[in-house]
C-alpha cells in the first residue's frame, strides 16, 4: 500500500499536477491502496485547506483504481472530525487516524476519540498505534477490543510498533472479536510480521523502489523466508538511509530517480544537492538505479 | 573454525526453601527436568532464574553445582552480568575455569554510562575471557539504555569471542540493523531471541532462543522452536500465538507469576526473594485455574 510524499513547488506551494503524476505512478507500478497523507506526506506542515484539495486530488485520480483512504489526523481533533467528513464527501473509501498528539491522552480519552470519529462518517475506519513517534502512547488490546465492540466501522490498525509483543497483544485481541480485522505494518517490516498475521504494509520506500517492495510483499506471502530476508535487509539499508532527514532525503531519493517532487517544509530540511549525491551513492550500491523505474 | 550455536536455551529458575535460601535438591531435580524437556543448552542463571537477588558468591556457587549436575550433557552459558565491569568479568573468569561454554553479559546495572563506557564494559568482560561472549539486549529492563549498531560493530571489531546479540527488546528495526549490518563483517554472528518471541526473530535471522517457559510448557516450546527452525513461521503461528497467550497470563500477575505457574504445574520452587512478592493465595489460585484453563496446557506435563 503506497502512502505519497507531498509534492511543492519551489516556494513551497502545493504541486498538484505533480501530485497526479505521482499517484499514476503508485497506481501503475503495483500499490494496491493508496493512503495520503501520512506523516511522510508532511500531513502536519498542510492547512487544513490544503489537505481538502490533495485529498480531492487523490480521490479523482486514482478514480477507484485501487481503493483510497485519507489520513485525517491533526493536531486538533476538531480539524480531524472536519478531515473526516470531507473525507466521506469527496467519495473516499476509508480514513485513518492516529492517537491524538502531543497530549498524553489515557485509554479512556483515546477510546472516546476514536467513538467520535467513527461517528462522523460512515467511512471504514483504520486505527494507527505508533508508540515511539507518540512519547509511548498506545493501543492495548483491551482498548482494540472495546473498539472494535462499540466502533463497527474500525476495520483495521496500522501498528507501528514494529514490536512483536505489542503486535501479538493487538492481534490476539483483534482477531477474537472479528477474524476479518487486518493489521497494517507501519514501514515494510514484513518478514517479521506476515508470519503473525500482518496482510500488508504501508510503504516508506515505494516512491524509489516500487519493484523491491513487491517482491518482499509477494515473498513474504508465499512463505519464502530465505528470501524474505534478504529483500527485508536491503529494504532496512533504505530506511535507514531515508529516515535520516525523513521525508527529505525521501524527496532528495526521488530527484536521483528523476521524480522530483521539489523542497519539503519547514521546520523539516530539504535535501541538499550534497545529500542527494550521498543517497543517489548510496542506491547506486545497493542496485536500485539499475532495478527500478527512473522518470514517471 | 566452529560456531558454538546454543540453540534452544533454557533458562531455570533459582529454587528456594521457606527460608530464602537457594534449594540445591529442588535445583537438582529442576536441572534435570530441562535435561529431560529437550534443553539443548542451559543458561545460569538468567533473570527469570533471579540472578539478581543473589550474592556474587551464590552466582558462583550455581555455575559450580550445574556444571557438575550437567556433566556435559548439554552447554552452559554463565550470565555474568553486574553493575561492576570488574565485578562481572572476574565472575566470567570464574564460569571458564571451571568449564562453561559461553558468557552472557547484558549493559551494567543501574548506572547509565555513556555509549564508550558501555563498549568499554563489554570489551573488558569479553577480553576476560576466550569463551563465545553473547551480549543480552533487554533496554526495557536495563533502565532504556540503548545499544547502537555502531558500538557493536566496534564490539565485533574488537572482539574475535563476540558471538552474537541475544535480543530481548522485541525490536524488528533493532534486530534487522544490527544483524544485517554485522553479517557484512562477520557471517557466523549469531542472533538468539532473548524470550519466546521466536517467529519474527527468526524471520530476521535468530538461530537460538532464550525461553524461561519452558519451565511451565516445555512441549509448547520445543514445538516453536523446532518449526521456526524449518524456516516455517507461517506454520509456526499458532505455537507463537499459545505462547503469547501464556506470556500474556503470566505477566499479569509480575514476577512473583513464573514461580506461581511453576507450583500450579506441579513444579514447586518456592516464593522469590524480596523485593519480589509471592501472589497471595488468592492470586495464585485463579492463576492457576487460568493456566489450566488453556486448551494447549493439557498436553505439558505436570509434576516433575
Amino acid at each position: 500500500m503506497q502512502s505519497p510524499v507531498t509534492p511543492l513547488k519551489d516556494d513551497f506551494s502545493p504541486d498538484l499536477p505533480t501530485f497526479e503524476k505521482l499517484l499514476d505512478f503508485h497506481v501503475r507500478t503495483g500499490a494496491t491502496a493508496i493512503s495520503w497523507p501520512h506523516h511522510k506526506g508532511e500531513s502536519l506542515n498542510l492547512s487544513i485547506k490544503e489537505r481538502k484539495a490533495f485529498a480531492e486530488v487523490a480521490v479523482k485520480t486514482v478514480a477507484g483504481r485501487v481503493p483510497v483512504s485519507v489520513h485525517v489526523s491533526a493536531l486538533s481533533v476538531e480539524d480531524s472530525i472536519e478531515l473526516a467528513k470531507h473525507a466521506e464527501q469527496i467519495g473516499a473509501d476509508a480514513i485513518i487516524a492516529i492517537t491524538p498528539y502531543f497530549w498524553a491522552p489515557s485509554q479512556e480519552a483515546i477510546y472516546q476519540h476514536y467513538v467520535r470519529l467513527g461517528k462522523a462518517t460512515s467511512l471504514p475506519m483504520i486505527a494507527y498505534n505508533s508508540p515511539s513517534y507518540l512519547e509511548g502512547v498506545e493501543f492495548t488490546g483491551e482498548l482494540v477490543t472495546r473498539l472494535m465492540h462499540d466502533v463497527p466501522s474500525l476495520i483495521a490498525m496500522k501498528e507501528a510498533s514494529f514490536n512483536s509483543a505489542k503486535f501479538l497483544e493487538i492481534s490476539r485481541a483483534a482477531l477474537q472479536v472479528r477474524p476479518n480485522f487486518s493489521i497494517v505494518a507501519g514501514v515494510e517490516f514484513l518478514a517479521p510480521s506476515v508470519p503473525l498475521g500482518c496482510v500488508g504494509s504501508y510503504s516508506s520506500a515505494g516512491a524509489i523502489c516500487p519493484n523491491l517492495c513487491t517482491q518482499l510483499y509477494d515473498a513474504c506471502i508465499a512463505g519464502d523466508s530465505v528470501k524474505a530476508r534478504e529483500l527485508q535487509f536491503k529494504l532496512a539499508q533504505l530506511w535507514d538511509l531515508f529516515r535520516d532527514q525523513y521525508p527529505s532525503s525521501l524527496k532528495g531519493g526521488m530527484v536521483v530517480m528523476g521524480r522530483p517532487v521539489g523542497p519539503t517544509r519547514p521546520p523539516l530540511p530539504t535535501a541538499t544537492k550534497e545529500r542527494q549525491a550521498f543517497i543517489a551513492k548510496q542506491l547506486e550500491e545497493l542496485g536500485i538505479l539499475d532495478t527500478e523505474p527512473h522518470g514517471w | 573454525m566452529s560456531v558454538f550455536t546454543p540453540g534452544l536455551v533454557h533458562t531455570p529458575v533459582t529454587p528456594f526453601t521457606t527460608d530464602l535460601k537457594i534449594d540445591y535438591s529442588r535445583y537438582e531435580q529442576l536441572l534435570e527436568f530441562h535435561l529431560a524437556q529437550g534443553a539443548q543448552s542451559l543458561a545460569i542463571t538468567m533473570h527469570a532464574g533471579e540472578s539478581v537477588s543473589l550474592t556474587d558468591q551464590e552466582q558462583r556457587a550455581q555455575f559450580a553445582f550445574a556444571k557438575k549436575q550437567v556433566n556435559g550433557r548439554v552447554p552452559l552459558l554463565a550470565h555474568v552480568s553486574d553493575s561492576g565491569t570488574t565485578i562481572a568479568l572476574e565472575r566470567a573468569q570464574y564460569a571458564e575455569s571451571i568449564g562453561m561454554q559461553a558468557v552472557i553479559c547484558t549493559t551494567p546495572y543501574y548506572w547509565t554510562p555513556p555509549a564508550p563506557m558501555i563498549l568499554e564494559h563489554f570489551l573488558q568482560v569479553s577480553q576476560a575471557v576466550k569463551l563465545p561472549f553473547f551480549v543480552f539486549y533487554s533496554p526495557d529492563e536495563m533502565g532504556g539504555i540503548t545499544l547502537s549498531t555502531d558500538l557493536i560493530l566496534k564490539l565485533v571489531d574488537q572482539r574475535p569471542n563476540f558471538a552474537g546479540m541475544i535480543d530481548a527488546s522485541l525490536d524488528w528495526q533493532f534486530m534487522i540493523n544490527i544483524i544485517s549490518n554485522v553479517w557484512r563483517k562477520k557471517p557466523e554472528f549469531q542472533l538468539l531471541a532473548g524470550n519466546e518471541y521466536m517467529v519474527s526473530a527468526g524471520a530476521i535471522g535468530a538461530t537460538s532462543m532464550l525461553s524461561g517457559l519452558s519451565a511451565i510448557a516445555p512441549k509448547l516450546i520445543k514445538e516453536l522452536y523446532t518449526i521456526c527452525r524449518t524456516e516455517k513461521y507461517v506454520q509456526a503461528r499458532q505455537a507463537q500465538e499459545n505462547v503469547a497467550a501464556l506470556l500474556f497470563l503470566i505477566n499479569q500477575y509480575g514476577f512473583g507469576g513464573l514461580k506461581s505457574a511453576m507450583h500450579a504445574m506441579g513444579r514447586d520452587c518456592g516464593s522469590p526473594r524480596p523485593p519480589h512478592d509471592p501472589l497471595s493465595p488468592s492470586q495464585h489460585q485463579t492463576l492457576s485455574q487460568s493456566l489450566h484453563a488453556l486448551p494447549f496446557m493439557s498436553k505439558e506435563p505436570q509434576g516433575w
